[in-house]
């Protein structure tokens, strides 16, 4: 009921004039409302809004009920009528030039001028009776919509009945004076209407949808505001019930030392109230002792300590008063602290005050420091007030030569979209406490905002984490007070796989060019013994070898050749043979290409072997992309996008890429650069 | 919970059909209708509608496989005047919006069954949301004499063309039924997006698909085949089914062959997959001709990678080894 309330309200809310809007039921209602009112079929001017979706339960698939499918029919067949949309398929299929009969308006329209009123009223009258067909009977009926005579179907519409009419009824008919537009013409005005209508009606679905997350989000902090109060009254209760607990206990141990008292009190007074009773009771039984008839002699001997006893105790004061009184005292349990606690519940404890973080250090620069301070997450805080003022004017006792920037071992530095590894030299003589790097946007060439900034121990050179498209900076600060010196110097980029060509593993005929990344064939002499070996050089394969890309994930580089290049590219580890050809062994990986007198031959190399391929179109431009996590090796036609094979193959170590040149020519590479998303779709 | 219910899509009710279609004329349609119920019932472009079985399709069959549905459904066919049966795959991705759309077309003595048994497209298919189309190779039940007497011609054997010869022109219409009133029968009834669709296929599918991509460039984003008939004028398979449905005009058979279709093909915007097993059979008989195929591409620019696979045969599991490469490379274009 809340639901459907709510969706009254958002409905409610927004619904135009002369709209009306159905409710949307969560659940399926056998009551649901109808598409349409019943009402005559002048109501042709296109205002609908409605929806006539049912959202069945989760899980449900078609409903089948018959009765459910015959409403739907019904209301179709309403439909249908209302926009005469049987008459407007007859136009259609006349326009796909289906075989039809000719409308019959038209016809009876050339032929019908000089017919008299007799065949006008018949045929109107015809007309309004296949009309009430219309309403009553099914779908399927309309088929058989063909009044007695001849075919007479609307082809006009009377823009005042809002009916579809025959051009004949209104040049003879009531609808003679009425204004008539073309049936078309109607028609699309009608669907103009429904279109608008039912983007009004996406627009609702919108709202509506919007209305729900925000209910949804409602939904949620009511529950949360719950229970903070909750808590918030137990604790009250809590607080409250121990307070009284203990006043009660305190109290009622009062009250029992009191009682006890008392009944000490009476009890040695019953004990010595005992004890004079003996006394009594003895005496009493002496003196009668005493007085049975005994010597005179005797007597008096023995009754005058007696008479002494009994004056003694006579005169012995008997206390016979109470000692104590059998009522307690009134005690009253103080509640006035009480009420004070139970008037508090709603207040909120003024916040705890920060507690400043000691000073992180590379915090400060000369104009700016960073403080940092903890909150209570149980406190509600507005806003903070930070002041400041200086302590000293001190001057640093000695001073020192800001140290000179580290020297970047740019060859040795490699990167990727998911690290980098940068090596430099100190290049001071005093030893640095530590470096920052800083990372920031490069923006047109620009330094932009600084994203991250990282403290690295001088001892160790890791990557810190980086993201990708952002340059490297290093930016150093120094410990000391005051002084500092900032020097940005960009010198690497994130975007893309970056590698270099490591000369000491060519093969002599291969040299690299003097952009680090283009390497040519020279002519192929007859010796072999001429030739100056590198000791980790290829000495067969005329091939080179890249740096490691050490970094998990996915790199991409290309490489452009010639049509008739005969070359070879692809991967290789560290130890491949360098004795070997690339591709030969399991070691490596590669594409090849060479071209015999009948067409260009591919091959896709490892171990060996490579699998029958054929390519029609040769690439001039292929595109490499390593997977480490998926351990692929794929080669593309970047000209085409077409992908050309792919290697899986478990990369049990890091690899290096590799290139080689069958005959002279040149080859580029082209890294550091991001995937065309073309490929990235693979 | 509330977010969810309140976002179910609306669902559509079953239309029975109440009656055969009384009149002379053709009667509208089911389409129309299907346009009509969905202008008035107010739905947008994204919402999905679903299943709903109006008078032509009746489904057959209906297995939940990967979170979705591979179902089969029949209808009677206009192109094809009997009643025709599909497989088609809709991915789970289908419950929420419209999903491009792959056709395969199958081989010699196949049914729409084939494929969806064995071939193991499903999981490829519902990663990449793809709606994978079967169809059956021929029309049945005709009644046609001569019809059931080989199995490389007639029943089971319509070649995707559109015959002009007796007694098979009434009926053996494949190419126009898997061009036009597959794709606009699959449109109305399902969650299809009718600009992106692919078709790839084996054997006499495999030259079904490229005739169809060929001959009709734009329409197919992608195609690719597995041990396609390339050249089927100079194969025994083609001479005898071209003779059987199209008579002896060449130029007619030339019309339906991969071969000479590449020398004329306009552009070069189309990226051909195929995948040829080594071990055969029918490659080694001289009825594949790949190599001719390949020459004809290579001379007009077509890119085409074609795969010659060792060990491998004709057989589904052949196809099954490779479908997922396939299924890739029709996502990559249908899902760009």
């Amino acid at each position: 009921c809340f639901l459907h309330w709510c969706l009254e309200l958002a409905l409610s809310r927004s619904t135009p004039e002369g709209l009306t809007f159905y409710h949307m039921d969560l659940y399926e209602s056998k009551g649901r409302l109808e598409i349409f009112p019943e009402e005559p079929a002048g109501r042709g001017d296109g205002a609908l809004g409605e929806t006539s979706e049912e959202s069945t339960g989760p899980g449900e698939d078609f409903r089948s009920s018959d009765q459910s499918a015959y409403d739907l029919e019904k209301e179709v067949d309403e439909l249908t009528k209302l926009y005469g949309l049987d008459e407007d398929k007859e136009i259609d299929q006349e326009l796909l030039g289906v075989a039809e009969q000719e409308l019959p308006g038209k016809d009876s329209q050339d032929e019908s001028q000089p017919l008299h009123s007799a065949r006008a009223y018949d045929e109107l009258h015809n007309h309004a009776s296949s009309k009430e067909e219309l309403r009553s009977d099914d779908r399927q009926d309309e088929q058989n919509i063909q009044p007695n005579s001849e075919e007479e179907a609307a082809d006009i519409y009377c823009a005042t009945c809002k009916i579809p009419i025959r051009a004949f009824d209104k040049l003879f008919g009531d609808h003679k004076d009425h204004e008539v537009t073309q049936l078309a013409n109607a028609v699309e005005s009608a669907k103009e209407e429904i279109q608008k209508n039912m983007c009004k009606l996406e627009e609702q679905v919108t709202e509506m949808e919007n209305f729900a997350s925000h209910l949804e989000e409602i939904f949620i902090t009511v529950e949360e505001n719950f229970g903070r109060q909750e808590q918030n009254f137990e604790m009250h209760y809590n607080e409250v019930m121990q307070t009284l607990t203990q006043r009660y206990e305190e109290k009622v141990e009062g009250l029992g030392e009191e009682k006890k008292q008392k009944l000490e009190a009476l009890y040695g007074q019953l004990v010595s109230c005992g004890e004079n009773l003996d006394t009594c009771k003895e005496l009493m039984e002496t003196i009668q002792e005493l007085c049975k008839d005994k010597e005179k002699a005797d007597f008096i001997k023995a009754a005058i300590p007696v008479v002494d006893r009994l004056g003694e105790f006579l005169k012995k004061d008997m206390d016979l008063e109470l000692s104590t009184l059998p009522d307690f005292e009134d005690r009253v349990i103080d509640f006035s602290d009480v009420q004070q606690l139970m008037d508090s519940i709603n207040t909120i404890a003024a916040p705890s005050a920060p507690v400043i973080n000691p000073q992180a250090p590379n915090s400060a620069t000369g104009t700016s420091v960073r403080v940092c301070w903890g909150l209570f997450s149980d406190d509600t805080v507005e806003f903070y007030q930070l002041y400041y003022k200086q302590v000293s004017d001190d001057t640093p006792s000695e001073e020192q030569a800001a140290p000179s920037p580290p020297i970047i071992k740019r060859k040795e530095s490699r990167s990727c979209e998911n690290g980098a590894l940068v090596c430099w030299e100190s290049g001071n003589m005093n030893p640095v406490d530590s470096y920052t790097v800083e990372l920031s946007k490069l923006t047109n060439g620009e330094n932009g905002d600084i994203i991250t900034d990282s403290l690295i121990n001088p001892n160790l050179d890791p990557a810190p984490a980086l993201q990708p498209s952002v340059s490297l900076c290093l930016h150093y600060l120094m410990q000391f007070l005051g002084a500092e010196t900032n020097k940005l110097q960009p010198f690497c980029s994130l975007v893309g796989t970056y590698f270099y060509l490591n000369e000491d593993t060519a093969h002599p005929l291969l040299s690299v060019l003097e952009d680090g990344l283009t390497i040519a064939c020279s002519e192929i002499e007859n010796l072999e013994c001429d030739l100056s070996f590198r000791d980790n050089g290829f000495t067969r394969c005329i091939a080179i070898l890249g740096s490691m890309i050490p970094f998990q994930g996915k790199h991409y580089w290309e490489v452009e050749v010639d049509e008739n290049m005969e070359y070879r590219v692809g991967v290789a580890f560290e130890n491949t043979h360098r004795h070997g050809y690339l591709g030969a062994n399991s070691s490596s990986w590669c594409m090849r290409h060479i071209v015999t007198p009948a067409r260009h031959k591919y091959e896709f190399l490892h171990s060996g072997t490579t699998p029958d391929i054929r390519i029609t179109i040769p690439p001039k431009r292929i595109g490499i992309l390593l997977d480490y996590d998926n351990w692929k090796l794929s080669f593309f036609n970047l000209d085409i996008a077409q992908h050309l094979y792919t290697f899986n193959s478990h990369f049990q170590h890091y690899v290096h890429p590799c290139f080689a040149l069958e005959k002279p020519g040149l080859l580029r590479i082209r890294n550091g650069i991001a995937m065309p998303t073309s490929i990235t779709l693979l | 919970m509330l977010r969810a219910a309140l976002l179910r899509p609306p669902r559509f009710r079953l239309l029975r059909h109440r009656g055969p279609p009384a009149p002379a004329s053709p009667p509208p349609a089911p389409e129309d209708y299907i346009l009509l119920i969905h202008h008035i019932l107010g739905l947008n472009k994204s919402t999905v509608s679903r299943t709903a079985e109006i008078m032509a399709l009746k489904q057959i069959s209906s297995n939940k496989c990967f979170e979705g549905f591979q179902k089969v459904f029949e209808h009677d066919s206009i192109e094809l005047k009997c009643k025709m049966r599909f497989g088609i795959y809709l991915p789970p991705k289908a419950e929420i919006g419209k999903c491009p759309v792959l056709y395969w077309l199958s081989g010699l003595t196949c049914t729409e069954q084939n494929f969806i048994t064995k071939s193991g497209f499903h999981q490829a298919a519902a990663e990449h949301g793809l709606i994978v189309v079967a169809p059956d190779t021929s029309p049945r039940g005709c009644n046609i004499e001569g019809e059931d007497e080989s199995w490389d011609f007639g029943t089971g054997a319509g070649f995707y063309v559109d015959a002009t010869e007796e007694p098979w022109k009434t009926n053996y219409r494949m190419y126009s039924y898997i061009k036009d009133e597959l794709p606009k029968l699959i449109k109305a009834n399902f969650p299809a997006d009718s600009e992106r669709m692919s078709i790839f296929g084996h054997s006499m599918g495999g030259h079904g698909a490229l005739i169809l991509a060929l001959k009709n460039p734009g329409k197919y984003k992608s195609v690719s085949a597995f041990a396609p008939i390339c050249n089927p004028v100079q194969c025994p398979w083609g001479k005898k089914a071209f003779g059987g449905y199209l008579g002896s005009d060449l130029t007619k058979w030339e019309a339906y062959d991969a071969t000479h279709l590449v020398k004329s093909y306009p552009d070069s915007h189309l990226d051909i997959l195929i995948d040829q097993g080594k071990d055969d059979q029918f490659l080694s008989a001289g009825q594949l001709l790949p190599d001719n195929f390949i020459a004809a591409c290579t001379e007009r620019k077509i890119p085409v990678v074609f795969r010659l696979q060792q060990g491998y045969d004709h057989s589904y599991f052949f196809i099954a080894t490779f479908v997922n490469d396939h299924i890739r490379h029709h996502a990559k274009y249908l899902n760009a």
